[in-house]
Formats: structure tokens, C-alpha cells, sequence
């Protein structure tokens, strides 16, 4: 049997099989064979509005992450806002566009992107070239914005963000002008204040344990600089492995170091056993601050009465205003505690806000006005949100809207303790004794 | 030989050059984002063929595709903006080679499940090295890649892809092959009919690893952004397994078959259902891999059959 033959028969067929199938996978999804331009970017905002003068809703897009590792993340963040503020609006018959006449309804686009990075990046050209959306709202995560913030740029797309922020994002803005960062982080402006109220009580020295990523080098780097500007030494400074278990060695470091303050600026899984292991092994520093997690409901729902004194970061709490108790109300009344998120959530509310703010004042869906409007905000002419007068700092939130930086553990409630003239309560310092029994 | 013989024997052959030509004129006619949709279904096509060049005829199950292709992806962030775009994509695949071969080198002699999970640990050993290197040494994490425009990069990925085609047909087809194939039936046999072994599998190993490092390193300028989660994610050490299984191991197509159905199908759920894309995917596969012991290509084989039996009893 001559077997080189029949490889090569199944060889040019199986080629022109898989060769079909490819065609008919990439033809699939185009529209019509009509000849279309390849460079939308310029087309693509403008359209919208001189082309169609009727238009009945606005498309807003986005590229989740829905399924894979950053689900958990972007199901407790941002999606809880947009799932409550967009039936909100809605309800009102939407947003009034004056170039429209009218208040257009919001509509979602929302895919997947499985948390990976290249998916996003293609689900975000896709919304934007085939799906045409009118807006588009953020992906979950620093790096998954700093690989989108590129992207909608080129195509003239605002992208006010979520979750996520970094200094790193700071030197990228100037090249990114219709991007808008909402989340506060290190240098914006927590840490600054973190050292100033400790050293204010009279915190001397601090024990620096940070996750050995970008978020926790950041966030050492930062209080490197921050901690010894008020007079505050650091005395040690530990790396954590992502995937470290076993956190004694660490706080056993910590406790020989005598330090004033204990940092752990790591996420749930490294600053919930640190917080465990602190308690098993009675080391009570006077200052035990952590990183991401600490703001969460879940954290006093794990810990019960142990975490009073614990500090983290954190945007507001009952009492910072009447808006934002009115959206702690919306957000957290009736439901369980573990999804209070006391940092990220107004901001991101905010930023929603903030968009729809620009809107009314342009007056159209043109990219590059409501851009000029949000960009032109200031505390003369601001725009209003559940934060008060909001407006962007070079692209950051400014801080002088934050309504909060740095959070505390009393009474099982985590008020704002930083800035002084925004806290709602004191800070206490020392922190207490862990519970016994 | 009569006129219907020989156009039997060159409707495929035909067939074959218009899909091509198809192809390379693509970005002409089709949409923008189906550009980019294809390039990314390319890049499927191209871990899962260079993932069978090798795993296909010895059996081999490989799950270092996601270490080859984030070799390749690193060195377009760290040369992108140094050099030209050919010598980057070049370096890359050559860079993803060596690290193959080094590999292999050291682990072919393991054998079965010992060489998968070695493979695996590789995924995860660069990935880790990296990180201590960018946070002890540059102090970063994170590294933005140069953009190229989209019609570039797509025909980047064509001629990889056709390239790609050309050597897994040429090794097939070559007393190499044969190798290979003896290799995946009976190693020993074949080291007693005088088959180098180990040279066969290392460098065929390197071989497949070029095309892995290429497509990482064209396709990390799509991606902008990235960091060594986001380069050495072992989504992509599996994709190539499951797809090739699901277009057919067996056949010199499957594999395509597999990688350009499972990529446009994905797409698909995850814009259209984003909300059951996970659960459908799962179903999905289980009854392929359930009624389709041969995969996609098995099925097609079936169906010819048997409509060659009906033409048999019908004459």
C-alpha cells in the first residue's frame, strides 16, 4: 500500500477543510463584503452625532472579567456599582443629551474577558470597531487598565477607570488624555496622610512586610519616602512570596524589632493570616496596618471583635456626608456585611457620576467635549457627584474630594481617622489588646 | 488519465491557494475588527500545530507552550523599541529555541506524566525567576510593549502560520518523521533500528518552540501591557492540548481544525453569553470528547466514509 500517497491525499484535503473552516470562522462575524475602512478611530466618535440626529439610548461597553482569578475581585468592586447605578439612571428615563432633545436610556454591553489580558485587549477593539458602543467603561484591575488606557486613547475613547491605579499610571497620563484615575492609592494620598497622623500620636518607628509584587513594592516604596519625612524610622522591611502560608517568621521579625507600627501591605490572603498569626502569637503592636482587605465587611464578619484597631485604607464611612450615607444606604441596607467595601466603592460611583455629569454639561455624546469638560473641571467649576464638587487633578481624582484616606477598626465600624479634618472619628493609638478567650 | 481524474487530483491543491490568497489579501476586504479576531484565532492555530509537530507523533504531552510563547513575549517588551519588528520577532523564536532545546536536553529521558508536570513546572519556574528579577533588579513589573498597527500584526501571524504549515508538512513527510512517529510508538524499538533518539526529540522539541516564541513576540505588541503573570498565564500551556484533542490528534488537520473552531467558538460564547461561557465551554467539551474519540477530523472521516459506502452500493 503506498502509504506517501495517501498522506499526501489527506494532507491538501485536510487542508482544505481547516482552510474553509478558517475562512468561514474569520467571514462569519463581517458584517457585509462591502469594503470597510480599516481606520475608524477618527469616524467612530463623531458619527454619533452628526450623522444620526435620532438616536433613543446610549451603548456603553465593557470587557469583564466574569469568569477566571479576577472574577472574585471584579464581582465585589465594580460590578455592584454599575449593576445599581445604571437601573438608577434608568428609572429617571436616563440622561438628558441636549444635541438629542432628550433623556436616552443606558444600555450595557458586557463580555467576558476571562480575565486575561489579551482577551480584554481584543473584546475592547471589538466593542469599539464592530459594536460601535458610545462609551466605554473600565476592565478590573491596574494591569488590565494600563493595557486598555493605550487603547481606547488611540481611538479617541474617554475611559474613566475602576479598579486599579498605581504610580506608575501617574507618568503614563500626560500621554493619555481622555483617561481619568478615580481610585485613590500610595502616594494619592494615603500614605502621606497614614504617617502624619501616626506621627502626630507620637509613632516613632515602623516594620514595613509588603507582597513582593508592584502593588506591595509600591507600596514600601512609598512609605520609605513618607514614614521618615514625619520622623518615623523604618526599621524593618520583609518581602512577602505571593504564596507564602506560613506568616510566624515575619511577625516574629516584627515583635523582635520593637517597631511602633506593624504594615502588612498585602492583599486578603497574606493580611488575613497575618492578622491571624499577630494573635496567636500576642504580638500587638501599637499601630497594625494593612493593605486591601482590611476595608472590606468581610473582615470584621471573619475576625469579629478582633479587628477594633486594625487599620487599612479607606474612602468614607457613615457620617462623611449625607450623600454618602444615602449610598451606603442604596449599596449596603438589608444586605450581608461582607459586601460593604469601604475604599473603592464611591469612587467608582463617583466616577459614573462624573460621566453622566459631563454629559448633561456638553450637552452631546462627542468624545472629545465631554474629554474638554471633565479635563476643564476644577474647584471653581466642578461637577457634581456623590463626593461632592468633583474634579481631576492632571488626570487623577484630586485629592481634595477624597473623602478619606485611612481607615480604623472601632466599635465594629471602620471610620475615616485620616485626614484629621475629614475623620469621623478619633484615632485610636495605641491599638487595644487583642480579645481574649 | 481522463480530465476527471485530474481535476479530482487539483481541486484541493486549488482549493488550498485561493484560501491562502484569501487570506493575504485579507486585510483588505475584511472588517477591522475581524482582523483582529483572526489574528487571534491564528494564534491559536500556530501553539496548537507547533505544539503537534512535536506531541503529535511521540506522544509527548508538553505543557511548556505557555514558556515559549512568554519567552517571546518578553523579548518584544524588552528589545520591541530597540530594533526593528523582524529581527525582535526573530530573536524571539530563536530565544524560545533555546530554551527548548536546554529543556529538552535535561528532561526528554522523563517519560509520561513526568514530562508533562516538568513541563508545567517550567511555565511556572520562569515565571517566578522573572519576577524576582524585575522586583529585585529594575524594580518593576510590569513593561508596556510597542503598539503595531493591527494589519501588520495579522500578517506577521499569517506568514508564521504559513511557514509553520510548510515545516510540520516537510517534517511529516521526511524520514525525520518516520522518526518521530517510531519515537511515539516504540522509543526503544526505534533506538534499536538506529533512530538517534534523543536528537530526534530535542531538536524537534526546539524546532516547535520557534514558532511559539514568534507568535508571542508579534502578538505582545497587540497586548501592550505586560507583566509575568500576564506573559507566563498556563492558560496557554493547555489551550494547545485541548484544542488539538478536540480537532483530532490523529490527523495532520486536526489540530488546525481544533485550534481555529474552539477559538472563534470561545469568542462567540464569551460575547454572546458571557454569563454561561464557562458552563457551555464545559458541556461543550465533554461531549466532543465523549462522542468524538477522534476529535473534529474524526467526525469529517465518518461522514466521508460513509458517504463512500452509499456511493458503493448505489453503483
Amino acid at each position: 500500500m503506498d502509504t506517501k500517497d495517501l498522506s499526501r491525499r489527506e494532507f491538501l484535503r485536510g487542508a482544505a477543510v481547516a482552510g474553509a473552516g478558517l475562512a468561514a470562522a474569520a467571514c462569519g462575524p463581517t458584517p457585509a463584503p462591502t469594503a470597510a475602512p480599516t481606520e475608524a478611530p477618527a469616524a467612530a466618535p463623531t458619527e454619533t452625532a452628526v450623522v444620526t440626529p435620532v438616536k433613543d439610548k446610549i451603548v456603553v461597553g465593557m470587557s469583564r472579567p466574569l469568569s477566571g482569578w479576577n472574577a472574585t475581585i471584579g464581582d465585589a468592586a465594580f460590578r455592584p456599582i454599575y449593576e445599581t447605578w445604571v437601573p438608577m439612571v434608568n428609572a429617571e428615563g436616563g440622561i438628558y443629551v441636549e444635541e438629542y432633545g432628550k433623556k436616552l436610556p443606558i444600555e450595557l454591553i458586557i463580555y467576558d474577558d476571562k480575565s486575561d489580558v489579551g482577551t480584554m485587549t481584543r473584546l475592547t477593539e471589538k466593542l469599539i470597531l464592530e459594536d460601535k458602543v458610545d462609551f466605554l467603561w473600565p476592565a478590573s484591575g491596574t494591569a488590565f487598565i494600563f493595557a486598555q488606557a493605550p487603547i481606547a486613547t488611540k481611538y479617541g475613547y474617554v475611559l474613566i477607570t475602576a479598579e486599579g491605579g498605581a504610580t506608575q499610571i501617574k507618568d503614563m497620563l500626560p500621554s493619555l488624555p481622555g483617561v481619568f484615575v478615580t481610585l485613590s492609592f500610595s502616594d494619592w494620598y494615603q500614605l502621606p496622610v497614614l504617617a502624619e497622623i501616626l506621627a502626630a500620636k507620637g509613632a516613632k518607628t515602623a516594620y514595613v512586610s509588603y507582597i513582593a509584587d508592584l502593588h506591595g513594592i509600591e507600596y514600601s516604596g512609598v512609605a520609605g519616602i513618607e514614614f521618615p519625612k514625619q520622623g518615623i524610622d523604618v526599621v524593618g522591611l520583609k518581602s512577602l512570596p505571593p504564596d507564602i502560608k506560613d506568616l510566624s517568621p515575619v511577625i516574629k521579625d516584627a515583635d523582635a524589632s520593637g517597631a511602633d507600627i506593624f504594615c502588612c501591605f498585602a492583599y486578603p490572603d497574606q493580611n488575613m493570616p497575618a492578622c491571624g498569626t499577630s494573635m496567636e502569637l500576642g504580638y500587638n503592636p501599637k499601630a497594625w496596618v494593612g493593605g486591601p482587605g482590611v476595608n472590606f465587611g468581610f473582615y470584621h464578619a471573619a475576625f469579629g471583635p478582633a479587628v477594633e484597631g486594625l487599620m487599612g485604607f479607606t474612602a468614607f464611612a457613615r457620617g462623611s456626608s449625607p450623600a454618602l450615607d444615602q449610598l451606603a444606604d442604596t449599596l449596603y441596607e438589608g444586605k450581608p456585611e461582607e459586601i460593604n467595601d469601604w475604599w473603592g466603592h464611591p469612587y467608582y460611583w463617583a466616577g459614573l457620576d462624573v460621566w453622566k455629569a459631563a454629559i448633561e454639561k456638553a450637552g452631546t455624546l462627542d468624545q472629545e467635549k465631554i474629554r474638554d469638560v471633565i479635563a476643564s473641571a476644577s474647584p471653581e467649576n466642578p461637577l457634581e457627584t456623590v463626593l461632592g464638587p468633583t474634579w481631576f487633578d492632571n488626570g487623577l481624582l484630586a485629592k481634595e474630594t477624597h473623602p478619606g484616606e485611612i481607615g480604623q477598626w472601632i466599635n465594629g465600624v471602620f471610620e475615616v481617622v485620616g485626614p484629621t479634618d475629614k475623620a469621623t472619628a478619633e484615632l485610636v493609638y495605641p491599638k487595644p489588646p487583642w480579645p481574649t478567650g | 488519465m481522463s480530465i476527471d481524474r485530474v481535476l479530482s487530483k487539483l481541486w484541493v491543491p486549488a482549493l488550498l491557494l485561493i484560501v491562502l490568497v484569501l487570506l493575504a489579501t485579507f486585510t483588505r476586504y475584511a472588517s477591522a475588527y475581524t482582523v483582529i479576531l483572526v489574528t487571534s484565532i491564528l494564534m491559536y492555530v500556530v501553539l496548537t500545530v507547533s505544539w503537534s509537530i512535536f506531541s503529535g507523533p511521540t506522544g509527548y504531552i508538553s505543557l511548556a507552550s505557555a514558556a515559549f510563547f512568554g519567552v517571546g513575549i518578553y523579548t518584544a517588551a524588552l528589545l520591541g523599541t530597540k530594533l526593528p519588528l523582524p529581527i525582535v520577532i526573530l530573536i524571539g523564536g530563536l530565544a524560545s529555541s533555546c530554551l527548548a532545546f536546554l529543556v529538552g536536553a535535561l528532561t526528554l529521558r522523563l517519560k509520561g506524566t513526568y514530562f508533562a508536570i516538568f513541563t508545567f513546572g517550567l511555565v511556572e519556574l520562569i515565571k517566578h525567576l522573572l519576577l524576582w528579577y524585575e522586583i529585585r533588579m529594575t524594580g518593576t513589573r510590569g513593561r508596556f510593549v510597542i503598539v503595531v498597527d493591527n494589519n501588520t500584526i495579522y500578517q506577521v501571524m499569517l506568514a508564521i502560520f504559513v511557514l509553520l504549515l510548510l515545516t510540520a508538512y516537510l517534517v511529516r513527510r521526511s524520514r525525520w518523521g518516520l522518526a518521530l512517529k517510531s519515537i511515539g510508538e516504540n522509543e526503544q524499538a526505534a533506538a534499536h533500528m538506529g533512530v538517534n533518539v534523543t536528537l530526534v526529540k530535542v531538536s524537534t522539541f526546539a524546532l516547535s518552540a520557534v514558532f511559539m516564541g514568534a507568535a508571542g513576540a508579534i502578538m505582545a505588541t497587540r497586548w501592550t501591557y505586560i507583566d509575568p503573570y500576564i506573559a507566563f498565564n498556563y492558560f496557554l500551556s493547555f489551550m494547545p492540548v485541548l484544542m488539538a484533542i478536540f480537532g483530532g490528534l490523529g490527523h495532520s488537520f486536526g489540530p488546525i481544525l481544533g485550534a481555529a473552531v474552539f477559538a472563534y467558538l470561545e469568542e462567540v460564547l464569551i460575547t454572546r453569553f458571557p454569563y454561561y461561557y464557562m458552563l457551555l465551554f464545559g458541556i461543550i467539551l465533554l461531549v466532543v470528547i465523549v462522542y468524538l474519540p477522534n476529535g473534529l477530523m474524526g467526525l469529517v472521516q465518518t461522514w466521508r466514509t460513509r458517504r463512500l459506502e452509499r456511493q458503493h452500493a448505489t453503483a
